[in-house]
């Protein structure tokens, strides 16, 4: 019952519904953006929520994701152009269903499917994390070192083609979380002198560089988007016969997207695109994927919204952020000197609550402002992209600025996004960086705190059951990344 | 060059920066048995290890050298006026450049410069100032003209 009213006092008071519904619009303009992701999206909102109370800031930072994963799939069925990664498998039957005139209808399908994903993630998400984490307060210096090296352990899964560089991603980033004020002695480390670096890098610095300044950056030099055609489409929301033949495929969507959004590194676009083929292979019209299914649509779009809910189960129950949209999150959770994982619950349950309560009006507000914001979106898709790339340019500048009046910390932005380039030039991924940064204090300070306590007997890691049970996982994680990895050398040489 | 040469030749001399400032960091009275500087060491390490494996790997396995691709100076442009920005901001101010880099930035992704370039510079700059500075309350800095 306490939970409950946590909910409803964050719904009744405060601004916590405007500012799910705001979110919600920016998500689905800014997924709308070819290049602007979901990530990006919240990053470029994160500076703004700084002033704000922690469950509106977080709210609204969690229902940009929302809006975003529905946003996505405007320009993938409209100009064959998936505004994020999770909306390419919707570009298959989407954009065919378009090109026959059922645009309107794509859109309506994507919307609900979109809807129906969204609260399935909620669901799961409500019932999962709290159990979770209630089981991760047992949790000592020993058994918190091994958690952190439990997420490290992730950035196998988060590597992409090559496991090594995934590794070379997450010490880079290990190492500029130890920049700054040595957590044990005082000493400074890796501070050059400089009194700005004290304090350390905050994670939001380096995640607004990799994810925004990289992309503004890549857009400098990417040919413009296509225009979508004046009256292209108008929004149709399917009929009672057609949400019976949806039906299965959004099942499917919603099983995948709950197996995918908590396993870290799998996410919405590997759950879009397993979604759609399995809602192929067990459709009663096979024949139609590839020609404008209509349940090609709904598959990907639900699973991807499941996403956007069972992604947060580990980062609410353990701190541990699985996707790229999670860890800028998590961002949003440290700018409110919040620390996601079991303590949330019992020192922040408000804001946990307040989350749950938000989720759910943003999926709402989804299906409401989906029906009415397609226009403005339209025309915002056909503006020149110069204009709008130097709007979010200026948008990136001023807000970092804004959290701490700081030139050094915009500097410190643009500097991780030519890193972020030349990472994504050389094909190191982004993400372990993030979770070498996000956890990289996390893992020093309690390995370094265990010793202490035990003077300085490693076995204190594999006395303490928790830390050893952690320890064990993060092992089978690593030995069945290095599997597939050897498995893939095997295989054909990649270019 | 192979990325995956440039990659590990990048990941070596980061190693070797880093190893070094981390031996130079002080040793203090408060330190534990890891020190300061423990951890940093071990990551200097496994990074240069992984650099080599790497390194190695693409020697080993295959001889093709790929070109360095990519018109990466235009990439980098945003970033400088990104710089350039930081550099003349506390001096011209908050809205006077930002518009000249909203302006700059317009141009830079392909669109001619003309007034209506401008006219967007100064009206981005407008809005924005208004939402930090007298909406959110941020101190943007008014530059030295201004005093």
């Amino acid at each position: 019952m306490t939970e409950l009213a946590l909910a409803w006092k964050a719904l009744a008071t405060g601004w916590t519904v405007p500012a799910a519904f705001a979110g919600v619009a920016w998500g689905i303009v800014g997924g709308a953006l070819p290049g602007i992701s979901p990530s990006i999206a919240m990053a470029l909102l994160l500076p703004f929520t700084y002033g704000l109370d922690p469950v509106t800031a977080i709210v609204m930072l969690a229902s940009v994701y929302v809006g975003a994963e529905y946003g996505g799939s405007i320009p993938a069925i409209l100009i064959r152009t998936p505004g994020t990664n999770a909306a390419a498998a919707t570009v298959i039957d989407g954009f065919e269903m378009h090109r026959r005139g059922r645009g309107g209808e794509a859109l309506g399908i994507s919307l609900v499917s979109g809807l129906v994903g969204g609260l399935f993630g909620l669901a799961v998400l409500v019932a999962a994390t709290g159990p979770l984490a209630r089981f991760a307060l047992s949790f000592t210096p020993p058994a918190y070192f091994a958690l952190g090296v439990l997420g490290l352990s992730v950035i196998a899964g988060l590597s992409g083609k090559s496991l090594l560089k995934g590794l070379i991603a997450g010490i880079i980033g290990f190492m500029i979380a130890t920049i700054g004020t040595d957590p044990v002695s005082g000493v400074a480390r890796f501070t050059f002198g400089s009194p700005d670096l004290l304090g350390g890098i905050r994670p939001i610095v380096v995640m607004v560089g990799l994810f925004a300044v990289t992309e503004l950056m890549v857009q400098a030099i990417e040919p413009a988007w296509s225009r979508v055609e004046a009256g292209a489409a108008r929004l149709r929301l399917p009929d009672w016969r057609m949400w019976r033949r949806l039906f299965r495929p959004q099942a499917i969507g919603a099983a995948i997207g709950t197996f995918e959004g908590v396993t870290p590194g799998a996410g919405g676009t590997i759950a879009a695109f397993l979604s759609y083929n399995e809602a192929k292979r067990w459709s009663k019209h096979p024949e139609e994927f590839g020609q404008g299914s209509v349940e090609g649509v709904a598959a990907p779009e639900c699973a991807n919204n499941v996403v956007t809910g069972t992604a947060l189960v580990p980062l609410l129950g353990l701190g541990i952020p699985g996707s790229n949209s999670a860890a800028i999150l998590l961002g949003g959770f440290l700018l409110h000197g919040l620390a996601p994982g079991p303590l949330l619950f019992e020192k922040s349950p408000d804001v946990v609550y307040g989350l749950y309560a938000g989720l759910l009006v943003a999926n709402v507000a989804m299906l409401l402002l989906g029906l009415v914001i397609l226009t403005p979106c339209l025309w915002l898709v056909n503006r020149p992209k110069p204009y709008l790339m130097a709007f979010v340019l200026a948008l990136v500048v001023s807000g970092i600025y804004a959290m701490e009046a700081s030139f050094f910390d915009v500097a410190l932005v643009l500097g991780a996004g030519v890193l972020g380039y030349g990472l994504r030039w050389l094909g190191v991924p982004a993400l372990p960086l993030v979770l070498g940064v996000v956890l990289g204090f996390m893992v020093e300070s309690n390995y370094r705190r265990a010793l202490v306590l035990s003077g300085g007997d490693h076995g204190i890691f594999v006395q303490d059951p928790i830390s050893l049970g952690l320890l064990v996982a993060a092992a089978v994680v690593v030995a069945l990344s290095l599997r597939r990895e050897v498995k893939r050398q095997e295989g054909p040489a990649s270019p | 060059m192979h990325r995956d040469l440039v990659c590990a030749a990048a990941g070596l001399a980061l190693a070797g920066a880093y190893y070094a400032a981390a031996a130079a960091i002080p040793a203090s009275l408060l330190a534990d048995g890891v020190g300061a500087g423990g951890i940093p060491k071990l990551l200097a390490v496994a990074l240069a290890l992984l650099s080599l494996v790497l390194g190695a790997r693409r020697l080993l396995v295959s001889s093709r050298a790929a070109a360095v691709d990519g018109p990466h100076v235009r990439a980098l442009g945003i970033a400088a006026l990104g710089f350039v920005y930081v550099a003349v901001a506390p001096y011209l101010g908050y809205p006077l450049a930002l518009a000249l880099l909203v302006a700059a930035a317009t141009f830079y992704y392909g669109e001619r410069l003309r007034p209506a370039v401008l006219v967007y510079a100064i009206g981005c700059a407008a809005l924005l100032w208004l939402v930090f500075a007298k909406l959110l309350g941020v101190a943007m800095p008014p530059g030295l003209w201004w005093r």
